[in-house]
């Protein structure tokens, strides 16, 4: 763990660590900063949000299929 | 807890010994991972005996057309009672096998957690096994609703139906306990030193499974005891007669069905995950993004349970919904398959019999996922529904997913287990007969789903013929060749050669480069230094 990485990430930083979870592949850089600065609630949380609005998301582009 | 306490072992030369009963109250008693997971693995591959024999009777039934074997109403028993007995006695309680063995050696942990409640986890089982074979013996004998156990048909069935039920219910408190074990053991009862993303990905795999477990296991538990109650409680859940809705037990199920598929497949990918990389002697490519893709599959397994029900009468909002949500399931699934690929990129690549299933699971796997991919879309699987498709889709992720990792992974540590190795060639000579007769059984079951067969059924017209009687010749070929794997495994630990500490080169984990082979009775009762 690199001793200038911020204790805690910012919530677009756990947004963005959660958007590629969801893709399913992240840079290794990116990573390294994210496993020293994320805690597990936060990716909790976040991925809990993240499903929410992957779901939205989806019912979204439903409806703009069927109107 | 005598097997997370026991300071003895370590003091003499041989802690195979275990220090209280012996003979069979040993293994009623056991509260040791390691004879638990033994256990596991047997009880697993008896039942896998029986349901296989069932899939013989069916194989059998189907050789031509016509009634000649068994009559219908028996048929329908076969087909409800194999599908149980797979799912929830054979390939479930394997891998949880593979968890008990591995998991605390893997994370340098003594034993599981809560050792005692691991010896009830396993030792209801038997007696749910049991309930589910005396309903053949039942007036009216077993249910021949379907392992998805439908509505109203399940109101309607005898005796039998209940015994199915309350096997179901144990079944789950089984599955239930061994996953908080495995949830309690990983997040507590780490080496110091491994961190999370440190652990090998079979139980990372596994910890994400335990909770998948954890959430579904109970929805199966309401939905049979919904059943329970329509059946003789006055109760109308189901039953449309008295106001219920049998759609309504449909979505219930397949809330547990859906996520049950990735409980049994994402072990599967762990095991996968340590052997590739053993083989190709190289670090698994992408580890993070690994962990990654099993926890979006894990959270997107839970809202996609309608794509087995585009037929059953749904808004066409609804069947979109579950289409782009099935179908984007494929991307980190696809993140996974390109991962193992790149590991072998350019590795020093051999093929012992662990590798060749390994590399049979990726070929018949992608397989099974795109036929999964077709089913997925609500136009197609309108006209494939309930064919022989959908049955040669589930099970290329079922048997050449699970059942072929699940023996990936016996070869690939049963030298650790038992301290001696299989014999190679007949290994070698199992994953050959394996593969032919496996892609024999049911490659051919994609033309006669596309032609339009019609799923459990026990009679069919005759332009059915040639396929059915190739995928019966497969089904006995394939049945058969299991003995063989019986005969080797058998064979290697009763007079197969010492094997290595650690037996494969490029193999990583804490029990393979930190302890002998055979894996001592007590491992790790001081934890190991993980840098």
């Amino acid at each position: 763990m690199a001793q200038d990485v911020p204790p805690k990430a910012s919530f677009l930083a756990v947004a963005k660590a959660v958007f590629w979870s969801f893709f399913g592949v992240r840079r290794k850089a990116d990573y390294d900063r994210d496993s020293a600065s994320i805690g597990p609630v936060q990716v909790i949380v976040a991925g809990i949000i993240g499903a929410v609005l992957f779901i939205l998301t989806l019912l979204m582009v439903v409806r703009l299929v069927t109107s | 807890m005598s097997a997370v306490l026991d300071d003895h072992g370590h003091d003499h030369g041989h802690d195979d010994h275990h220090h209280g009963y012996s003979g069979i109250m040993r293994w009623i008693t056991t509260t040791n991972h390691k004879d638990i997971g033994t256990l596991y693995l047997w009880f697993s591959f008896t039942m896998f005996m029986v349901g296989g024999v069932m899939a013989l009777v069916i194989r059998a039934e189907l050789f031509t057309p016509g009634l000649q074997i068994v009559n219908p109403d028996f048929f329908n028993q076969m087909t409800t009672m194999h599908g149980l007995i797979m799912v929830f006695g054979a390939i479930m309680p394997a891998f949880v096998g593979f968890a008990n063995w591995l998991i605390p050696m893997q994370i340098g942990a003594p034993d599981m957690a809560f050792a005692r409640m691991n010896n009830w986890s396993f030792w209801l089982l038997p007696f749910a096994g049991a309930l589910l074979i005396i309903s053949f013996f039942m007036p009216g004998g077993a249910p021949g609703v379907g392992w998805t156990m439908y509505a109203p048909l399940t109101v309607q069935m005898g005796i039998g139906m209940d015994f199915t039920i309350f096997a179901i219910h144990i079944l789950g408190m089984s599955s239930i306990m061994g996953s908080i074990n495995i949830v309690t053991t990983v997040l507590n009862m780490r080496a110091p030193g491994m961190t999370l993303m440190k652990m090998p990905l079979f139980c990372w795999t596994w910890l994400i499974t335990a909770y998948l477990l954890i959430a579904s296991m109970p929805v199966l538990a309401g939905a049979v005891t919904m059943t329970l109650t329509d059946r003789h409680f006055g109760t109308s859940f189901f039953n449309a007669a008295g106001g219920g809705d049998p759609v309504l037990y449909q979505h219930i199920f397949w809330f547990f069905g859906h996520p049950e598929v990735y409980i049994i497949i994402l072990p599967a990918f762990g095991v996968i995950s340590q052997i590739i990389p053993a083989f190709s002697r190289k670090p698994l490519f992408g580890y993070a993004s690994m962990v990654y893709a099993t926890a979006s599959i894990a959270i997107l397994s839970f809202i996609v349970w309608a794509h087995h029900m585009y037929t059953v009468g749904m808004p066409v909002t609804g069947q979109l919904f579950f289409m782009y949500a099935t179908t984007l399931i494929a991307v980190p699934t696809a993140a996974k398959m390109f991962n193992w690929l790149a590991t072998m990129w350019r590795g020093s690549l051999t093929f012992e019999t662990p590798m060749l299933f390994a590399l049979g699971f990726l070929f018949l796997f992608a397989i099974g996922g795109f036929s999964g991919l077709v089913l997925a879309l609500a136009a197609v699987d309108i006209q494939l529904q309930d064919t022989y498709y959908v049955v040669a889709h589930f099970h290329y992720v079922m048997v050449a997913g699970a059942l072929f990792t699940a023996f990936a992974g016996i070869y690939f540590w049963l030298p650790k287990w038992t301290g001696r190795m299989y014999n190679e060639t007949l290994g070698k000579v199992h994953f050959w007969l394996s593969m032919i007769f496996f892609n024999m059984i049911f490659f051919v079951q994609h033309f006669l789903g596309l032609a339009g067969m019609p799923r459990r059924i026990p009679d069919y017209p005759l332009q059915f013929e040639t396929w059915n009687k190739i995928s019966s010749i497969g089904a006995f070929g394939f049945g058969l060749s299991q003995l063989l794997f019986l005969y080797i495994v058998v064979k290697a630990i009763t007079s197969g050669e010492k094997a290595a500490d650690k037996q494969w080169e490029g193999a990583d984990s804490l029990e393979w480069t930190h302890l002998p082979s055979p894996a001592p009775y007590h491992s790790f009762e001081t934890p190991p230094v993980v840098k």
